[in-house]
């Protein structure tokens, strides 16, 4: 009965010498962990550029930003932020449903014909070669 | 498009029915009124995006997928596993194996009582097989995307902004995706030789000295690295006479412990390969039917002119980030080429992350490895772990060349007090009944605590051997710990034992 502690402990009682290599015993991630950014331990120059970190990155920014109301994830409001552009659906019209084009944004509207355009649609293209 | 931003769009919608059966037309300034509005993608967000399947994209994708996170890998070769897979270290070691055992049949056999009569070589025999184990491990890495819910699109990524990537798809077509997070794993090429226009034909890179279609009369290897040697040594056991040129003063790369070096050297020129060391290449002209390149002493001397039918050029790798828009999002390269990363592989922009060749560290398949774990573990648990003091090396020449830790001219220059044990192959049994005695374990500890600092092997079997050295050294063992622990008889292993036991005492077979 409990061979191996006596055999352990008379061991220990007698050793020579004290392994290096010891049990780590189940490994965990630390309590507490400084996630400021630090040199890669292999980076040849052990130092960050100047500025690394320091710029806000565009996910801060959007944590912060707004339009039309918190843009970020953490906002509270139901904001645009909140849900992906794919969980609302397709952006189609139902049948029957059009949208006027001369209602969005100038780069969406049909371009302004031009004397030469009109020219060329009533004369069937003729003006364009004569 | 517009979009209704904060109530439902059904809701929207049947706000505008009309009892008309005519089309009507609404106005979306009318829908501005009820809502919000802006423009949106339509692109999915993925948790994870891995720009680049090769070794630590795939590993990454796959630890990822593990972890529970929504993963897409996007890869452009048409193959998963990089240049390792692919057109390195696997095929390489497909042909190290097979013409080793072409040129064990022609000129060792006879001593072990084995003889055989007509040997050829069937080089495209060779090839298919190569390309057989090629196929069977990237397919096999396919599985894997599949069995851990890995979205693999086969395409060419780059940055739109920091969280979309468009992605040009190799079937044609385009399409886009946004990632919570970023892993940017594209890898490494082949640096090009000034002046030597690369055809992987004449002039190849390691690519193509996998997939020569004859065995060349003369090679010339432009760099005495770990692939120019290998693939010498692939070249020269078929047939064709090989030639070294190095600029350093030894072979192997500055990592290699300097005894360790000279020992390779002497054995691989036993094996008919030829060293220019410490030379330097000014040029080439291809137009004759031999390339002819023009070599004089590093240090300036002599011109000298080589004449090769194929020349290998093997100087190094470079970080290959060409065409990921980096420039979209204000990422820059240091002056090697490799993108700058913190202590958690985290870019300048923090969900941009970056593991593998294009970053810093040695361009090896294991240590990429290696931090494709550790990346998603910062991702998904914020804290992961690389030792980048214990990543081994091996050279798959015959006999192998591994090493873990510091080499002696590294410690002297550190100006660190050690000790070295050492223990010969040729005093191994298992060497000796394998008739395979070339080479030696050197271990290197530190004088005082005995903590083992350093392993360098020349010997058969290194690279596997290398594994237990590696253990020592990442758990900070000492040479007595190996000393003392047994290792079965008759194995190769016990010249590790051996050695160890040479540092703290004396070796009993030497």
């Amino acid at each position: 009965m409990f061979a191996t502690k006596v055999l352990r402990a008379s061991a220990a009682a007698h050793a020579e010498r004290t392994p290096m290599i010891k049990f780590l015993g189940k490994r965990t991630i630390p309590s507490s962990i400084d996630h400021t950014p630090h040199a890669h331990p292999a980076s040849p120059t052990h130092e960050l550029p100047a500025g690394f970190g320091s710029s806000p990155s565009f996910s801060s920014y959007r944590q912060q930003a707004q339009q039309h109301g918190p843009l970020g994830k953490a906002g509270k409001s139901g904001g645009i932020g909140d849900r992906s552009g794919h969980s609302l659906g397709p952006v189609t019209p139902a049948k029957g449903e059009y949208f006027d084009r001369n209602e969005l944004p100038a780069r969406f509207r049909r371009r302004p014909l031009d004397i030469a355009e009109i020219d060329a649609i009533e004369t069937g293209g003729a003006t364009l070669v004569c | 498009m517009l979009r209704s931003l904060s109530v439902p769009r059904a809701a929207v919608r049947s706000a505008f029915k009309q009892s008309s059966s005519l089309p009507k037309v609404v106005a979306p300034s009318a829908i501005a009124r009820l809502s919000k509005r802006s423009y949106a993608t339509e692109a999915e967000e993925r948790d994870l995006v891995i720009i680049g399947g090769g070794v630590a994209g795939y590993v990454a994708a796959i630890k990822a997928g593990q972890e529970g996170l929504k993963v897409t890998c996007i890869e452009k070769r048409g193959t998963l596993g990089g240049t390792c897979l692919n057109v390195g270290c696997i095929p390489s070691k497909a042909l190290l194996n097979n013409s080793h055992l072409y040129h064990q049949i022609l000129h060792d056999t006879k001593n072990r009582g084995i003889e055989v009569g007509d040997v050829k070589l069937n080089l495209e025999q060779l090839m298919k097989s190569k390309d057989t184990a090629v196929a069977g491990l990237t397919k096999g890495v396919e599985f894997l995307f599949k069995k851990n819910n890995v979205e693999y699109i086969k395409g060419t990524g780059s940055f739109v902004n920091e969280h979309e990537i468009k992605v040009n798809l190799s079937e044609g077509g385009e399409r886009s995706v946004v990632g919570k997070n970023i892993i940017i794993a594209t890898g490494s090429e082949a640096t090009p030789f000034p002046g030597l226009e690369v055809d992987e034909k004449r002039i190849v890179t390691s690519t193509g000295a996998l997939a020569l279609e004859k065995v060349p009369e003369s090679m010339v290897v432009i760099g005495g690295g770990i692939i120019g040697l290998e693939m010498g040594s692939v070249w020269s056991r078929l047939g064709a006479k090989v030639t070294v040129v190095e600029y350093l003063g030894q072979i192997g790369g500055p990592g290699m412990d300097s005894e360790i070096s000279k020992s390779a050297q002497k054995i691989l020129k036993k094996q008919g390969i030829d060293f220019k060391l410490n030379t330097k290449v000014l040029g080439g002209d291809v137009s004759g039917d031999k390339i002819k390149l023009e070599v004089e002493a590093a240090k300036g001397g002599k011109n000298e002119t080589l004449e090769a039918e194929v020349v290998l050029v093997a100087i190094g790798r470079r970080p290959y980030t060409a065409g990921l828009g980096l420039e979209n999002i204000g990422l820059e390269t240091d002056e090697r080429g490799r993108l700058v990363i913190d202590s958690e592989y985290r870019t300048k922009i923090p969900h941009i992350r970056v593991v593998g060749d294009c970053t810093f560290g040695p361009m090896l398949a294991h240590k990429a490895e290696e931090e494709a774990v550790a990346v998603v573990e910062y991702i998904k648990k914020g804290y992961g772990h690389v030792n980048y003091g214990a990543i081994p090396s091996v050279m798959y020449t015959h006999p192998e060349v591994a090493w873990v830790g510091q080499n002696e001219q590294e410690l002297k220059a550190a100006g660190v007090k050690y000790k070295i044990g050492t223990f010969p192959f040729s005093a191994n049994s298992r060497a000796k009944t394998n008739l395979d005695t070339e080479g030696m374990v050197k271990m290197i500890v530190d004088a005082e605590t005995d903590r083992i600092l350093g392993i360098h092997i020349i010997g058969p079997g290194a690279g596997e051997m290398i594994a237990e050295g590696t253990l020592a050294i990442e758990y900070g063992a000492s040479s007595e710990d190996i000393g003392r622990t047994s290792h079965a008889h008759p194995t190769l292993s016990e010249a590790f034992k051996e050695a160890a036991m040479n540092c703290y005492s004396s070796a009993i077979h030497f």
